[in-house]
């Protein structure tokens, strides 16, 4: 029985994915994408991977989701009357000459077709005893937490996490570059809508403590600093978007080191670590379990502002010509 | 035991058709408006009925209690989306009425 749902979720996923690239418009690719992003964080509790399934639903399908329709948004504001003829342009380089597409098309099928033999390879060559995962149970007492995946992330390969924060980060500071670090200014959209500034007041602390709960409770079961800081972050773009962005009542610096303290700290305690004769990231298995909670802390406030600071600001920069042009009400 | 597992099966029957009947809505009705109803139809009643099936399936209260603030969050998320769209697109329509109520 359960296998019949396996098969039907992995034809369903390949087919929302396959559709989500080869629809014409762009309404359509967005929501097969969010579909897309379900599916897939379904395929990965059925896979037992509830850390990932949470990540998957929270970040590529809600945070890029919310992203996406922004970008739609502002595209169908500001290109609406020349929608016609984008679709004409696209369809004109679609038929236009054939022999130009050839290239990417003999890409496309030596990229699929390494694809295909690399996830054969590794479905082939499954280490016996099932790779390191005896190695990490074994270690789990010394990790400081009870959950092999948090111990995995936070404590045996730190490095790795320690990275994906940056990377977040790195992902603001190109928003910012494009964008600069504007001053927040109140979005003019439906601010002044009664009920959906209750449902955001309402929403807020549950969603505050929700995100606190995931946190704490990555130390024995799936969550952690990354889903957290979704919640987090959904909070200030929630708020954001009801009329009250949370930038404008912080200063600046403070905004700036809540951004870094994430990657910051992580770097500090790293290089701690190494000052006093360890390696990096090797904690010492007495406080193992307290840095790890305040690691993940900081990087969950550090990646929730990021994602909050990367909504706002490119929010910010496309109202900003809309407003120059429209004549006010 | 027997009759919570009927139980169980008829409300999943029904939270599925209401489903059924929404996604139906959602691809068959004429208009923005209707298409909504239909939709926050399937969210609010379907899932409610699956939310009670399963909160009987598991039988515990704590896992009772967590299920069911699933379903009220969804309905909360639903509703509020349901009456953004739906003014959004009164507005697109008549965006004279708005200054008149102002």
């Amino acid at each position: 029985m359960s296998i019949i749902i396996d098969i039907l979720l992995a034809i369903l996923t390949v087919y929302l994915a396959l559709q989500s690239l080869l629809v014409h418009r762009l309404t359509q690719n967005v929501f097969l994408f969010f579909a897309f992003g379900l599916a897939l964080a379904l395929a990965w509790v059925r896979l037992g991977a509830v850390d990932v399934a949470i990540t998957e639903a929270a970040i590529a399908s809600g945070f890029l989701g919310v992203l996406f329709l922004d970008a739609l948004r502002d595209f169908s504001d500001t290109s609406s009357k020349k929608w016609d003829d984008l679709e004409l342009v696209r369809n004109s380089l679609h038929s236009k000459n054939p022999k130009s597409l050839f290239l990417p098309r003999l890409a496309l099928v030596l990229g699929l077709l390494l694809f295909l033999f690399i996830s054969l390879e590794a479905i082939w060559k499954i280490p016996d005893g099932g790779g390191l995962t005896a190695a990490a149970e074994a270690m789990l007492p010394e990790s400081g937490v009870e959950h092999p995946v948090t111990a995995v992330l936070l404590n045996f390969r730190a490095y790795d996490t320690w990275l994906e924060i940056g990377v977040i980060l790195l992902g603001l500071l190109a928003v910012f570059t494009v964008g600069g670090i504007k001053i927040y200014r109140k979005p003019q959209a439906i601010t002044h809508d009664p009920l959906l500034r209750q449902v955001i007041l309402f929403s807020t602390p549950i969603l505050f403590l929700f995100g606190a709960f995931i946190l704490y409770f990555g130390k024995s079961g799936p969550g952690g600093a990354f889903q957290a800081a979704v919640l987090w972050g959904a909070i200030g773009i929630l708020l954001y978007l009801g009329g009250k962005p949370i930038f404008t009542v912080i200063p600046r610096w403070l905004l700036r080191l809540i951004l870094t303290i994430g990657l910051g700290f992580f770097l500090l305690l790293g290089f701690l670590i190494i000052a006093s004769g360890g390696a990096l990231f090797e904690y010492p298995p007495a406080y193992a379990g307290i840095l790890i909670l305040i690691v993940e802390t900081l990087a969950a406030i550090s990646i929730a502002a990021a994602l909050t600071a990367i909504f706002a600001n490119l929010n910010q920069m496309t109202e900003e010509p809309k407003e120059s042009n429209q004549p006010i009400e | 035991m027997m009759i919570k597992e009927i139980i169980t099966v008829i409300l999943l029957v029904v939270g599925c058709f209401f489903f059924l009947a929404g996604t139906l809505g959602v691809l068959r009705f004429p208009d923005l408006f209707s298409r909504l109803h239909a939709l926050t139809k399937a969210d609010n009643l379907g899932l409610g009925f699956i939310a009670a099936a399963m909160a009987l399936h598991i039988a515990s209260p704590w896992a009772a209690l967590k299920i069911f603030s699933i379903w009220f969050f969804t309905l909360l998320a639903s509703s509020t989306s349901c009456y953004l769209i739906a003014r959004f697109q009164k507005e697109k329509d008549q965006p004279s009425s708005r200054k008149e109520e102002e």
